[in-house]
């Protein structure tokens, strides 16, 4: 078994096209079972270089290897092998070529390799002081220009990306910078019909609510963004009194004046709570929340919430406000 | 007659051996009578010192005295020094006074004192401590000693005091930067005074901002205006029901409902950083630095838009109260003076129409 596999491995980099088409294709099935995995790893040292090679190659080729690359990726080890051997760079490099055929399957290479602490600070770049933060200023371009509305939304992945990288506290800095103003293009994304983005883009804002210690400007001042992301999964289900919007910005006070979808993933709004609840452990977060009449809508928001994990994070900022106005705020 | 004596030569005859040393013990003498005149001048009083310098002066050139002896002539003439204010000199007399005679407990004391009054603390405090070695019951050292350390205390303290308020002022600009606010020079400081944005813990501005009445030339200060806070919460706050209503505002127009507020667009000339620092440092421990580094901005980040105040074409634009203050004051054409200043028309009344025809303009702030 060893000899055949050591020779398919070899035929990864025969001169004959469809003998190597046919190789990888069969790496790519043993890929897809456990027994497959296990056998393959052992031979990983030869088999992931072979592979990521393929990538650069044409689609009928560089497709399979993506797919046996992403399953593969799945193992931790193996995982930290390829960022040691540098597939974050490579895959970035193929990725921003033209005409990339393998786009959607490159992300989520990326998805599963920035689940390491290896391989985040890979596409941070945080070792090159000059290009420092260029790929996922990139990443996050193509994800916010791109949309779900075309073929396959190829960078919908970057979602669950970003998510990982704000993991880290380099991640969540970068994330902050205003001078890139990367979580501002990535909030506005919340809107999307796609859940994965919503998904994605949720778990991010949450994320870089830990900096809200050190942060907190950063966060405040993209307000007509971030609080109507998070306030809007909480908001609950009814229109809002004349009375009620009155006390709200411009454009929280017109979205919940009108009939509007619930956001019907529990985690989201459980994320967008936890969010909030960061930024009201702040002096000026409280403040930033009374102003735009948070209490309040959380209050309606919770009249009509059933889950439970969801209710106890309503609850939880609610006793915070409580405790903070009755210590003389 | 003058006996010229070429290095390596020496004497011919008796004669000018026994002529050489008759000329040496008369320089000894010279410079012996010319210290104790010295000394006579001195206790003389101030009129006289800068004679016993004169006499401390030629005494030393005869260099006719032991090391010991020339030590004692500098350190007097260290002495007249200090009297004189001369620190400088004094140190420099005190220092030579050191190197011919290093157990001159007497010249350490001079050395500290010329230190001291040059503010080279670490000198004095070296200079005071050999000066203890050789004598550590000295009085005077030790009164010295104590001085010295309280006056370093001092010293850094205010040196951390200056440091504390640049970075306070960096911090500023930073922020500034960070929201795309544009400074401009302080117009209204006759009504405000000097007033100042703060940025509190959680690093958010807050700004005093003034609200001009055009109408009537009147005005209206908030304090404390926190940047992330909506215009209509501080307007409902100001004109709400319980509040008393504008004592010049006879028709009662100016009621909450019926209030706009404007601001002038391209109001000013960007202050460079370097101004910026400037202002916000005055009245602060940094406010007399001259030396500080400030990297300028790029030549192409200035505004390149002014407009002249007064005369037809005044721009105003209106600010939707639903916003947030930093939101308006990022905007493009919003040159900030020095705090921000917002006009306050009333839609009732009759000024309104004259003030959105662009012909009205603000007369500078020594009319308001």
């Amino acid at each position: 078994m060893a000899a055949e596999l050591e020779e398919l491995l070899g035929f990864l980099s025969s001169p004959s096209p469809p003998v190597k088409k046919a190789a990888v294709d069969i790496i790519r099935d043993y890929t897809g079972s456990e027994d497959g995995l296990q056998m393959l790893g052992k031979c990983c040292g030869v088999l992931l270089p072979s592979l990521s090679r393929l990538l650069a190659e044409k689609k009928e080729v560089s497709e399979p290897a993506a797919e046996a690359l992403v399953n593969l990726s799945q193992n931790s080890d193996l995982a930290k092998k390829m960022v040691d051997t540098g597939v974050v760079e490579t895959a970035m490099e193929i990725l921003y070529k033209e005409n990339c055929e393998i786009t959607g399957l490159l992300v989520m290479l990326l998805v599963n390799l920035t689940q390491l602490d290896a391989g985040i600070d890979s596409l941070l770049q945080s070792g090159d002081e000059k290009m420092k933060g260029l790929y996922i200023m990139k990443l996050v371009r193509s994800f916010c220009t791109s949309s779900s509305e075309r073929r396959g939304d190829p960078f919908e992945h970057v979602a669950s990306v970003l998510v990982n990288i704000s993991k880290k506290e380099a991640g969540r800095k970068l994330l902050l910078d205003p001078r890139r103003g990367l979580l501002k293009q990535i909030i506005r994304q919340f809107d999307s019909v796609s859940p994965l983005r919503k998904k994605g883009v949720s778990g991010t804002i949450r994320n870089c609510c830990f900096e809200a210690e050190s942060q907190l400007q950063n966060l405040l001042l993209i307000s007509e963004f971030l609080w109507p992301a998070l306030l809007l999964p909480v908001a609950g289900n009814k229109i809002y009194s004349e009375q009620d919007a009155s006390k709200m910005p411009l454009e929280l006070a017109s979205a919940l004046s009108i009939e509007r979808e619930p956001v019907a993933d529990p985690d989201i709004r459980v994320q967008a709570l936890e969010a909030i609840y960061l930024l009201v452990l702040q002096e000026a977060g409280r403040r930033a929340f009374w102003s735009v009449n948070g209490p309040r809508i959380l209050q309606v928001g919770y009249e009509d919430e059933g889950h439970p994990k969801v209710m106890e994070a309503y609850e939880q900022i609610g006793a915070l406000l409580l405790q903070e106005s009755s210590s003389g705020d | 007659m003058a006996l010229w004596m070429e290095a390596g030569s020496e004497p011919k005859t008796e004669s000018e051996v026994v002529d050489l040393e008759a000329i040496s013990a008369l320089k000894q003498s010279t410079a012996i009578e010319l210290k104790e005149n010295g000394n006579e001048y001195v206790k003389k009083g101030k009129k006289h010192y800068s004679d016993a310098i004169d006499c401390y002066t030629r005494a030393i050139s005869q260099k006719a005295l032991s090391d010991a002896e020339q030590s004692i002539l500098y350190c007097n003439r260290a002495h007249v020094n200090l009297l004189l204010g001369n620190y400088r000199r004094a140190l420099q007399d005190a220092e030579e006074a050191i190197k011919l005679s290093p157990t001159n407990v007497k010249a350490f004391y001079r050395a500290v004192k010329a230190s001291m009054s040059l503010s080279l603390l670490a000198e004095a405090k070296s200079y005071c401590e050999k000066g203890l070695e050789l004598s550590p019951e000295n009085e005077e050292l030790n009164k010295l000693a104590g001085q010295i350390d309280l006056l370093k205390s001092e010293q850094d303290r205010r040196k951390a005091e200056v440091s504390k308020s640049v970075t306070a002022v960096k911090d500023m600009i930073s922020a500034f930067e960070e929201r795309k606010i544009k400074i401009g020079k302080a117009l209204y400081q006759e009504l405000t005074g000097v007033k100042k944005p703060t940025l509190d813990k959680n690093n958010i501005l807050h700004w005093p901002v003034l609200l001009l009445y055009a109408e009537v030339m009147s005005s209206d200060f908030i304090e404390d205006f926190c940047e992330t806070d909506m215009f209509s919460t501080h307007l409902d706050e100001m004109f709400s029901e319980s509040s008393p209503p504008l004592p010049w505002d006879n028709e009662h127009a100016y009621t909450r409902d019926a209030l706009e507020l404007y601001y002038e667009a391209d109001s000013g000339v960007r202050l460079s950083k370097r101004e910026i620092f400037h202002c916000l440092a005055d009245g602060t421990a940094a406010a007399n630095l001259e030396k500080f580094d400030i990297e300028e901005n790029d030549a192409a980040e200035e505004s390149s838009s002014t407009t002249v105040l007064g005369g037809g074409g005044m721009r105003w634009i209106k600010v939707n109260e639903r916003r947030r203050l930093y939101d308006v004051l990022k905007e493009p054409n919003l040159v900030v003076p020095g705090i921000p200043v917002f006009y306050v028309v009333s839609k009732k009344s009759s000024f309104y129409k004259e003030f959105k025809s662009g012909n009205w303009a603000p007369p500078p702030s020594s009319f308001w």
